[in-house]
């Protein structure tokens, strides 16, 4: 049927969205047990970067107001170099709002805190660079492929499909990087047990340093291409994916990398399947489903059960 | 010096910081906070404009329907945590946070879809008990004072230690005899009634409630509070409250900068203070008389 | 030594502390304030959070606005400086912004951003005594909040029905229509109220109304939602960002119909969200950068002086005619008599009168106000997006 197909369509591309949002977080959470709020500013920054790599120029009320960059990169490149800008800024969050507090053993809560300062921070810095107003990627950064796909009847716009596929591949890499490469090894090794990874003879610190930057890339990426797909809305642009992509993580299993996945499919298709006329529930609809896994199996969709310790 | 409303503000924080504190005592992440507060706002901005009776023509909104109002709302978030509160508090930790986040969107949308609440414009003209800001202060800081008091009993009690108890190991606890549960429900109502109240106070104050105060932003805010100030004594989460709500005001003349370094500031602070300001140790260290350090610390 | 700790004493010391906090606060409350030299005008607008797009191009018409009508000049002898502050996105914030307004003295506010927010910070002026001039606040009941609040941005119940009205001039058999608003807002909620209730008055039912949130960016489900439903008219009532995205992917999933924006969208800002894909939006505007008269040529000057384009957005000119009709009536005053020196409450109140008795000839064309503070504007245009080929630069082209 036409109509299940449409919903199955976007419920998978809204929710791939959401997966690489979770996925990003999870992957700062499997290291760290912590979560970082500062993700969603990333996201933006990555959005940002991209613009300038194509050779988008600032508007009119910011303080670069005017300013591009001498040159236009075509769309993959400028993303790759957001991606890799944003791995560099994850590391300065790392350094700045975690690394002291790791070093003191805080409690996971404070990290919570000054991870949303640094998000707060870059956010109003970007404001201050950028101007509050929207900017959208060139219509044709994706070269020539046709802007909608029809698939049965089922309409998808290309560059959404270009997303669930990035989910997908990251996703896949990371899986099989995790479980079968040394540094996965080592990545898990630290999450699982820090002390008894640095005995060892695993460098934690480097460990850490590695997932924030993955996750710092994670974030460049999808705050590109998500970009590309509904334009930049303006500073405040990743933070609204802030929320969904913290019950995405949870739904799925903190930590878990598949878990992200199907966490940000089961919550997409549970907006898509909200019938029109009552669209205005959709986000409760999410969270309700949320809530009542959350009570059903409180470790998440693929999350292992907490241990008790007697 | 902040004006009587900047006060009024702050105290308003202060109290929803203790909101978020009183869980956190025994142990439990809730960010429900803001979801009860803005079920006590609309309890005081439904009764307040819809029910004709009630004030009228009368300039100023009479006090004792505003007692009625506080009376009802604590009653109706007391119910409320206590029905949410049994599923809910067998969650730990994160999970916990993310389900009373959950219940906190659920609400906001459930209210932003029914026509009795005014959707998104909500509810607007809502009438005025107090002449000037100085009635709010007041009644804000009786509330605050009797809420410090009940927390400061509360360190001295068998419940507030049960409390701490199951804050440090629930299993330990339950092993020797605490009522885990019981306790981790009463910190949660005990949180909802004070939200609920300080909602109410708050509906009046802002003249206007919609759905929006109970959004996420604003359960990370009240969590800041608590971090910043200090988890361990009520002072902590007081203090956190009446600083994070004024500095984005004081820091007006900053001009663009204003939240930029509003950020920086709640990025340091638990840098700087990683029990939050107020610590015992802080306490120990402070002149104070011997008497008011030994009541203070638990 | 009883275990629980004697409270009854530490609670009375309490209320002493409390007693001393209010007496200082009250020791510090106007007196008998007088108008200072020169006299201040206050504005607050939203710098920063998710409607800091609209204060943004607020403060430009402010800015432009304290240059070029603040220093005394040919036949304004009084010089006006104007203070602005960021009133945020949520209310708390914006009745803060007023009360530090308020604290400095100013004669009138210009603000807020959003009508959400001056439902909370007007009364705080309103009971204060202060006049407030809403620049942008377009949903129901806002004159209606005090005697001091006023308005120069015409509500949505005026503006909105005009461009359903063109629509149907363009396709009198047009049946099918699909209704989009951002839920989670007033102005929109309002605003689509309106269209719905223009549509029913032409026995037009909507096939579908879909609701989202101010905030998202993604309308994938609900454009599929309604394009099965074969609509020939698409009506929006949302923001420049997710309004200016819907459009977007309403096109780029196939809808060919005509589309009508809501009076937010009456801005330059979604040119570069669907850039090609704005191009035949109709919108009613409550301001055209095409409107003839000397005070729109002069404000349009200003601006392309200052920014290089001919385009000022809505938010813009009725920032900027807030500030004129509080200055022009201002100076008013002053000339019957001079208000320097004169105490600060009874200026306050001559001015709100004087402001509600004028008539102003503005960038919005002629307008007046009624007794209860709605502006009576004569000029609406109905205005179609035209964009240029390469979809980076457009323009509102002005419907007869």
């Amino acid at each position: 049927m036409d109509t299940l197909l449409q919903i199955l369509v976007n419920g998978i591309s809204v929710g791939a969205v959401y997966a690489l949002f979770a996925l990003g977080y999870t992957l700062v959470f499997s290291v760290l047990g912590v979560i970082n709020f500062a993700h969603g500013a990333l996201f933006t920054l990555g959005a940002y970067l991209t613009y300038l790599g194509v050779g988008g120029a600032v508007g009119s009320n910011g303080a670069l107001a005017g300013w591009a960059l001498p040159l236009a990169l075509p769309f993959p490149v400028a993303l790759l170099l957001a991606g890799a800008g944003c791995a560099l800024a994850n590391l300065l969050v790392e350094a700045i709002a975690f690394r002291p507090l790791r070093r003191r053993g805080a409690e996971p809560l404070l990290y919570l805190i000054t991870s949303l300062g640094a998000g707060v921070v870059l956010v109003n810095l970007l404001q201050i660079a950028f101007g509050a107003e929207g900017y959208a990627l060139p219509a044709d950064a994706l070269g020539d492929l046709p802007p909608v796909l029809s698939l049965a009847g089922a309409r998808i716009r290309s560059v959404q499909l270009l997303l669930l596929l990035v989910c997908a591949v990251v996703m896949a890499v990371l899986t099989v990087w995790l479980e079968r490469s040394r540094g996965g090894r080592a990545l898990q090794a630290v999450s699982e047990d820090a002390v008894t990874a640095r005995l060892l003879g695993i460098d934690s610190d480097a460990m850490v340093r590695l997932s924030f930057a993955l996750s710092g890339l994670l974030a460049g990426l999808s705050g590109g291409l998500v970009g590309l797909s509904v334009s930049i809305a303006g500073p405040y642009f990743g933070i609204v994916y802030g929320l969904k992509g913290l019950g995405v993580l949870v739904l799925g299993g903190l930590g878990s990398v598949p878990g992200a996945l199907l966490g940000g499919l089961v919550v997409g298709l549970a907006e898509a399947a909200v019938p029109g006329d009552l669209s205005g529930l959709k986000d409760a609809v999410a969270f309700a489903f949320l809530f009542a896994i959350l009570l059903l199996r409180p470790q998440g969709l693929l999350g292992r059960p907490p241990i008790s310790k007697v | 010096m902040p004006d009587g409303s900047l006060l009024v503000q702050m105290l308003i924080g202060a109290l929803l910081g203790l909101s978020v504190y009183l869980p956190l005592a025994a142990g439990q992440l809730s960010l429900a906070t803001p979801g009860f507060m803005t079920v006590g706002g609309y309890v005081a901005a439904l009764l307040s404009t819809r029910v004709a009776a009630l004030g009228g023509a009368e300039p100023l909104y009479p006090l004792p329907w505003l007692l009625l109002e506080l009376v009802l709302a604590a009653v109706i978030a007391l119910a409320l945590a206590l029905v949410v509160g049994l599923p809910v508090l067998r969650l730990r930790g994160i999970y916990l946070a993310i389900a009373t986040i959950a219940l906190n969107e659920i609400l906001r949308v459930l209210l932003l879809n029914s026509s009795w609440t005014g959707g998104a414009v909500g509810i607007f003209a809502i009438p005025q008990p107090f002449g000037d800001p100085l009635g709010y202060l007041a009644a804000l800081l009786l509330l605050l004072l009797l809420a410090g008091a009940a927390c400061q009993v509360l360190a001295g009690h068998p419940l507030g230690r049960a409390m701490a108890a199951v804050r440090d190991d629930e299993l330990a606890a339950s092993c020797s005899g605490v009522d885990s549960f019981r306790v981790k429900l009463l910190a949660f109502g005990a949180s909802a009634v004070l939200a609920a109240l300080t909602g109410v106070l708050a509906a009046h104050f802002f003249n206007t409630w919609n759905a929006r105060q109970g959004s996420f932003d604003a359960s990370i805010t009240t969590l800041a509070f608590v971090v910043f100030g200090g988890s361990r004594l009520w002072l902590g989460p007081v203090l956190g409250g009446l600083v994070l709500t004024a500095l984005p005001e004081l820091l007006r003349p900053v001009g663009d900068l204003r939240l930029v370094v509003f950020g920086a500031v709640i990025l340091l602070g638990p840098l700087l203070f990683p029990q939050g300001v107020v610590t015992p140790a802080l306490l120990q260290r402070l002149p104070l008389p011997a008497g008011w350090r030994r009541r203070l610390l638990p | 030594m009883p275990a629980v700790p004697p409270i009854l004493p530490s609670v009375l010391r309490g209320g002493a502390v409390a007693a001393v906090v209010l007496a200082l606060t009250a020791a510090c409350s106007p007196a008998a304030r007088r108008v200072s030299t020169p006299p201040l005008l206050g504005a607050a607008v939203a710098l920063t959070g998710n409607a800091s797009a609209i204060g943004q191009d607020q403060r430009i018409g402010l800015d432009l606005a304290a240059a070029l009508l603040g220093p005394a000049g040919p036949g304004r002898p009084l010089p006006l400086t104007l203070a602005i502050e960021d009133a945020g996105t949520d209310e708390q914030s914006a009745s803060q912004a007023f009360r530090t307004l308020i604290g400095r003295d100013v004669l009138a506010i210009i603000g807020p951003s959003l009508s959400q927010q001056a439902f909370a910070a007007d009364p705080v002026a309103d009971r204060a005594g202060v006049p407030v001039v809403g620049p942008s606040n377009t949903a129901r009941g806002i004159p209606e909040i005090g005697p001091f609040v006023l308005r120069v941005s015409a509500p949505v119940s005026q503006v909105a029905p005009l461009s359903i009205a063109r629509a149907l001039r363009n396709d009198p058999a047009l049946q099918r229509v699909a209704v989009f608003y951002a839920q989670d807002d007033a102005y929109s909620t309002s605003e689509t109220a309106i269209f719905q209730k223009a549509l029913t008055d032409r026995r037009l039912k909507p096939v579908s109304v879909q609701r989202h949130q101010f905030s998202d960016t993604d309308f994938q489900t609900q454009v599929t939602a309604v394009l099965p439903l074969n609509p020939q008219l698409v009506v929006i009532s949302a923001g420049p960002v997710d309004g200016g995205n819907l459009v977007r992917q309403l096109r780029t999933l196939g809808y060919r119909g005509q589309i009508v924006a809501g009076n937010a969208m009456n801005s330059p800002n979604i040119f570069p969200i669907c850039q090609r894909q704005c191009d035949g939006l109709l919108i009613a505007q409550a301001y055209s950068p095409a409107l003839a008269g000397e005070a729109n040529r002069r404000f349009v000057a200003a601006y392309r002086q200052k920014r290089g384009s001919d385009t000022p957005p809505q938010f813009t000119a009725q920032a900027y005619t807030a500030v004129q009709v509080v200055a022009d009536a201002l100076r008013r005053l002053d000339a019957r008599r001079p208000v320097r020196g004169r105490p600060l409450a009874e200026v306050r109140r001559e001015l709100n009168a004087e402001i509600l008795a004028g008539r102003y000839d503005t960038p919005l064309g002629p307008i007046r106000f009624t007794p209860e503070g709605e502006v009576i504007q004569e000029r609406f245009g109905v205005a179609r997006v035209r964009m240029d080929a390469d979809g980076r630069q457009g323009r509102f082209e002005l419907l007869d």
